[in-house]
């Protein structure tokens, strides 16, 4: 592969996701991410929690579970357990990378976004700009993190380290385009299967991406967004900027006339 | 297993778990080193705006007050890069703050207005040096700088740092911050003037000599102000829904909430209604007052910092601000 004028990205399909956890280990090889420590949530077989600083690939186990007492006819497919390994969505109006006063986030000849290590200085705005929770500051650094897409892979012409390591092809690598035509069958195939609740979750076409336009790293899901943590509709936050300035300068108007006219000569 | 508290659904009450009910977003690092940068930075763009009314509009007896004003906005930034800088992950990158202009990003726009706003406080507290007779040899040549139309210049940027902040918040993805977007920059702009006006009668109340006509006057632009404040916390109260918890519900946000509105701003009002008719020394009252007024304006910029992380935490906050339409089934 060469770089290009090129959408890259990731197909992840919440059907096809076993919980192997492969995706979060190879990412942590190639990455040389640090390990999270060995706290188990006690609830649940996800032990990474959360996608951070350190965790670029999250696999999580949303148990089902809608009654006092456990159901043990089930039905056969997508029963008791969800799972879903999230990552960074690359999204097309990316949040972080608005935020960033440093510039040290960037969108890539691929058209993914990445934070430049050599620039970041950890302020740490991005954090909580992200709708989706994705980057962090890390403890060891100070700096902030969040998945690449494998951008030093990409460069070699490799597919990124979690695509590559996933046995079942939940996660699937390629160019956008290409991937939603492929989650579009794939929602079809389910449907005649009948899995009724399936959808894509990250295409500007169908909804569910807010003020984001379109996720580069977007998900096929057989359940409501908010049933794997991900917001409905998550909006831009810089959207705001504009209005929240506007509005600030009507009060600044307005607490200027009450100064001058507390102040005045009578 | 742990049954976790459920987003409510316009399809249905019961929702799946989601997954053992992780907070969707993360919160920022910031805490008291940002709360504070918020205080003084306030503290010192709102006493540059008042110096310059006053100058430009105020009476001869007013001259104090200007005079205090423009000492009191350079001596309160000079903290605020500090603190700033210590806040960052890596200190010594600070200057990479200043590699770009990003116009839709408030941290970016707040450090661009930061540097050129400390250039004329620094200038303003410099003239008035020279006219005060603090400055010897060239420096001296500073008191005749054109004051009053360094002051104009510099006055929007004084209420660009005083308000900018609270965009900044708003321009988040933290429910309670980003749902008041529009009322956070007017909110901490007028608490600014009002822990101002504060900061700079309890200088004068503790300084000798007859000076109840400026005291009243600053008395007078404190009340305008603290009106503003509190009508945009009523503001953020209504609009909030139940996206407002974190702000008054607690035993910590009430005590955020009493701190706030009750010390910072009901308390100074009673405190000079109470002093005038029970004929208490109107010097101590001021002092009393602003006392309370510049703690609830600290108490404010808490309160607010602090609900953001709880909202953040809040996995129904994230999931009822960002709801609307799911996505819609293929075809």
């Amino acid at each position: 592969m060469t770089p290009g004028p090129k959408r890259l990205g990731f197909l992840t399909d919440a059907t096809l996701c076993i919980g192997c956890k492969a995706c979060e280990v190879a990412c942590k090889q190639w990455n040389q991410l640090p390990m999270d420590g060995l706290e188990l949530t006690a609830n649940s077989y996800d032990n990474t929690k959360d996608l951070g600083a350190s965790t670029w690939r999250h696999v999580a186990f949303v148990e089902r579970f809608d009654g006092a007492r456990p159901s043990f006819d089930q039905p056969p497919f997508q029963s008791g357990w969800l799972m879903l390994s999230d990552v960074c969505k690359h999204c097309v109006r990316a949040g972080c990378m608005e935020a960033c006063p440093t510039g040290a986030i960037i969108r890539t000849e691929f058209d993914t976004v990445v934070i430049q290590q050599d620039v970041c200085n950890g302020c740490g705005y991005c954090v909580p700009a992200c709708p989706f929770g994705v980057p962090d500051l890390s403890m060891f650094d100070g700096k902030a993190h969040k998945c690449t897409l494998c951008y030093d892979r990409l460069t070699d012409g490799l597919e990124p380290a979690c695509a590559k390591s996933c046995p079942t092809d939940s996660i699937q690598f390629g160019e956008v385009p290409r991937l939603m035509e492929r989650a579009r069958n794939r929602i079809e195939e389910l449907r005649r299967l009948g899995v009724s609740g399936a959808r894509i979750y990250g295409d500007d076409e169908l909804g569910g991406t807010g003020g984001i336009g379109g996720l580069n790293a977007f998900f096929v899901l057989t359940d409501e967004p908010e049933v794997y943590n991900l917001p409905a509709n998550p909006k831009l936050p810089q959207d705001e900027t504009l209005p929240g300035l506007l509005s600030t300068l009507g009060a600044a108007v307005l607490l200027g006339v009450g100064l001058i006219f507390s102040f005045r000569k009578r | 297993m742990r049954h976790v508290p459920q987003p409510e659904s316009r399809r249905g009450p019961r929702r799946p778990a989601a997954s053992h009910g992780a907070p969707p977003i993360h919160k920022p690092h910031w805490k008291w080193l940002i709360v504070s940068y918020f205080f003084l930075g306030g503290l010192s763009g709102g006493s540059y705006v008042v110096a310059t009314v006053a100058e430009l509009f105020g009476h001869t007896d007013d001259r104090d007050t200007v005079r205090i004003g423009r000492y009191l906005a350079l001596l309160a930034l000079v903290p605020c890069p500090v603190l700033l800088i210590l806040d960052l992950g890596r200190p010594e990158r600070f200057l990479n703050m200043l590699r770009v202009v990003k116009l839709r990003s408030p941290m970016s726009l707040g450090t661009w207005g930061l540097v050129a706003y400390g250039g004329v406080a620094a200038l303003s507290a410099a003239a008035q040096a020279g006219v005060d007779g603090l400055l010897g040899g060239p420096a001296r040549g500073l008191r005749s700088a054109p004051r009053r139309l360094i002051g104009a210049l510099g006055a929007p940027l004084g209420f660009f740092i005083g308000g900018y902040t609270g965009v900044l918040l708003g321009a988040t993805a933290v429910p309670i911050w980003a749902k008041n977007a529009r009322l956070l920059g007017p909110l901490f702009l007028s608490s600014a003037l009002a822990v101002s006006c504060a900061a700079i009668s309890l200088v004068l109340a503790l300084l000798p000599g007859r000076r109840e006509d400026a005291l009243a006057r600053l008395r007078r632009a404190e009340t305008a102000a603290s009106a503003c404040e509190l009508a945009a916390i009523a503001a953020i109260h209504l609009n909030s829904g139940s996206i407002g918890r974190p702000l008054a519900s607690g035993r910590l946000g009430r005590l955020r909430l009493a701190g706030s509105v009750g010390l910072g701003i009901l308390c100074p009002l009673a405190l000079h209604a109470l002093g005038s008719a029970l004929g208490l020394p109107r010097r101590l009252v001021a002092v009393v007052a602003s006392l309370a007024s510049l703690v609830g304006g600290f108490t404010l910029k808490y309160a607010v910092v602090m609900a953001g992380h709880a909202s953040a935490d809040d996995p129904a906050a994230t999931f009822e601000y960002a709801g609307g339409q799911p996505p819609a089934p293929v075809r």
